[in-house]
């Protein structure tokens, strides 16, 4: 239970933390998610990461029990979020993506009544308060004089003050300015640390590549892919950067056009695949004039930009089929093989 | 941290309440005055006189402004009287506090958005819609124990009055104007539990205050249309009649608070359905 130092909470098993099975939500005619599936292990960050529209919030939802699947299962805990809400609720900690506070009500009244309404000490809540520099004076007034990063620091320490075994963060750092973030990072590591679960959405490829082990892609409410951030960031393209001696700017490359070439003068970019890259620096230095030569990983935003670009029937572009999203058994990053009954991307 | 004001007991009904403290101190104040004002009027100048020189009497339609179904005219102290109570003031300040308060129960947290704080938390669906009809109740018994207070008030010091209000009928009708508010809050609470939008919510209070006035109204002034006049909730409320003959209307108290009961059955089952954001 929050706050006693049970990480699992209610149903103190093996199995994943956070389970959801062909998730599917529809609105009507409207599908905001189909078919999801993505098992989340303990002790992990894991992150969901997509475009505005995506699915994330509506996945986010259900996992909370403030929507009902229209198809599939939700599990967390071992609990099914709607049917078991109040006992598998002490166990979350949420923060809403649009996160909405009455204003009328003082900082400090708004955390007093998140708290009664949660039935459990708030251990944290002072500490929470001054890493996030929400000072006494602060809290004293109303929140609709609140800017949207205090709005945000306050969200953040309601949804970590009881000590949740399981935390769903939706855009947490949506507002907050560079100094707050390093500290909700430590946060994040922290909760970590003392075997929480944290599963948070996003759009902000750095804050994932920075805080999660794995990420699941949704695109139109489908799921892209689950891997773990290194995998995508080594299986994506190299950017191999070369600067030609000659001056003289732009030419033929022969084999090396299909890599999308980026002119600069007499400097060129390409976005080689992995498998490519030592053959392909070998061609280019025996062909041309080259001067000086770089290849780096790409991260995660191009890794994120290729299975976006992908058309919808494709698989990813890094060679690896899909995975199902579910977590190797110590909760790190995944190396398991596609099962047969995979919901594979699409 | 400062000491909480807010209530660890029923933190719902504490969030209703407070964030509408003003507007129910307004309307508090406003029954008070627009009461005393009936009072001191049927005190000082005699019904009669109210109603023509030619001492003619008003129109039978007129009963439904004297909130009766009989034969207590509106120039008559317990008409007069009994029209504080039915006057179509004193049902918008009814309306406001079921149609603002029943709005907050659901409807209004689900617009805004402040539903995902709240119901992320181990609340269920029961004790939300339950600790909100407690708030919701609570502010319409406030508002009517206003104006029964002050009409017995001013009962109590006017001779005139008191000789022509029996004993105890002021109460009673304060009691059937709970239950009239009750069966409103019924039927609103479940267009709350349904909705995502407050002006849905206002709009049905609006809704079914005025057409059932309108439909009393009309089924006391035109004979064909007489039948109607059960389906409305003021022909079940009629404190003049309370007023005039005293006794307790118990079929009419009866109506009232099932109608109400009914609509909170469906408010909580239509609750327990749906989905909590948009």
């Amino acid at each position: 239970m929050p706050g006693n130092g049970d990480p699992h909470g209610p149903e103190n098993g093996t199995g994943p933390v956070i389970e959801l099975r062909s998730l599917t939500k529809r609105y009507g005619g409207t599908v905001g998610i189909e078919r999801l599936d993505v098992s989340v292990a303990a002790g992990e960050v894991f992150g969901l990461l997509g475009p505005n529209g995506a699915g994330k919030t509506t996945t986010l939802r259900c996992l909370v029990g403030l929507l009902s699947p229209s198809d599939g299962q939700v599990r967390v805990l071992g609990l099914d979020p709607v049917a078991d809400h109040r006992r598998l609720a002490p166990s979350i900690g949420y923060l809403p993506g649009e996160l909405r506070l009455y204003p009328e009500l003082t900082g400090q009244q708004t955390l007093d009544l998140l708290a009664a309404l949660q039935g459990a000490p708030v251990p944290r809540q002072r500490e929470l308060c001054d890493r996030l520099t929400l000072s006494r004076a602060d809290l004293a007034r109303p929140v609709g004089e609140y800017s949207r990063g205090m709005k945000q620091k306050l969200g953040l320490v309601q949804s970590l003050q009881h000590q949740p075994p399981v935390v769903v963060l939706d855009e947490p750092s949506e507002g907050l300015d560079p100094l707050v973030q390093e500290t909700f990072y430590e946060l994040l590591a922290e909760e970590t640390a003392a075997g929480r679960t944290v599963l948070l959405s996003s759009h902000v490829l750095p804050e994932v590549q920075r805080t999660c082990g794995r990420v699941a892609i949704v695109r139109h409410g489908r799921l892209v892919t689950v891997r773990s951030v290194a995998e995508l960031r080594q299986a994506r393209a190299r950017r191999v950067r070369l600067l030609f001696a000659d001056g003289r700017g732009a030419r033929p490359l022969g084999a090396a056009e299909r890599w999308s070439p980026r002119w600069d003068g007499s400097r060129v970019e390409l976005l080689v695949p992995p498998d490519e890259v030592v053959p392909a620096v070998r061609t280019l230095l025996a062909e041309l004039p080259v001067a000086d030569l770089t290849v780096e990983e790409a991260g995660l935003d191009e890794a994120f930009l290729d299975l976006y670009r992908a058309n919808d029937d494709q698989l990813p572009t890094d060679g690896q089929p899909p995975t199902d999203g579910r977590p190797s058994t110590d909760g790190r990053p995944p190396t398991e093989e596609p099962r047969p009954d995979t919901e594979e991307g699409p | 941290m400062t000491p909480s004001t807010v209530s660890r007991r029923l933190p719902l009904v504490w969030l209703a309440l407070h964030r509408r403290r003003r507007m129910l101190l307004s309307l508090l104040l406003g029954v008070v005055v627009f009461e005393t004002l009936i009072v001191v009027i049927a005190g000082t100048v005699p019904p009669g006189d109210l109603f023509g020189a030619g001492r003619r009497n008003p129109p039978g339609a007129f009963r439904a402004f004297s909130g009766s179904n009989g034969d207590v005219s509106i120039a008559s102290y317990p008409g007069l009287l009994g029209a504080g109570l039915t006057h179509p003031f004193w049902i918008a300040l009814q309306l406001t506090v079921i149609g603002s308060l029943g709005a907050a129960a659901v409807a209004s947290d689900v617009e805004s958005g402040t539903i995902e704080l709240l119901m992320t938390r181990p609340v269920s669906r029961r004790r939300l819609l339950a600790e909100r009809t407690g708030a919701l109740i609570a502010a319409s018994v406030a508002l009517n124990a206003a104006a029964t207070l002050t009409v017995a008030l001013g009962v109590a010091f006017s001779p005139k009055l008191r000789d022509a209000v029996p004993e105890g009928a002021v109460f009673t009708a304060g009691l059937l104007g709970c239950a009239l508010a009750f069966c409103l809050t019924g039927p609103v609470l479940a267009v709350s539990a349904l909705s995502r939008r407050r002006a849905h919510v206002v709009g049905a209070a609006v809704v079914f205050g005025a057409v059932g006035f309108a439909l009393n109204f009309v089924a006391l002034a035109w004979s064909p249309a007489r039948p109607l006049r059960y389906l409305s909730p003021f022909h079940y409320y009629a404190p003049g009649d309370v007023l005039g003959h005293g006794g307790v209307p118990w079929a009419a108290l009866g109506v009232l608070t099932g109608v109400g009961a009914l609509g909170l059955l469906a408010a909580f089952r239509l609750l327990e359905r749906r989905d909590l954001a948009i």
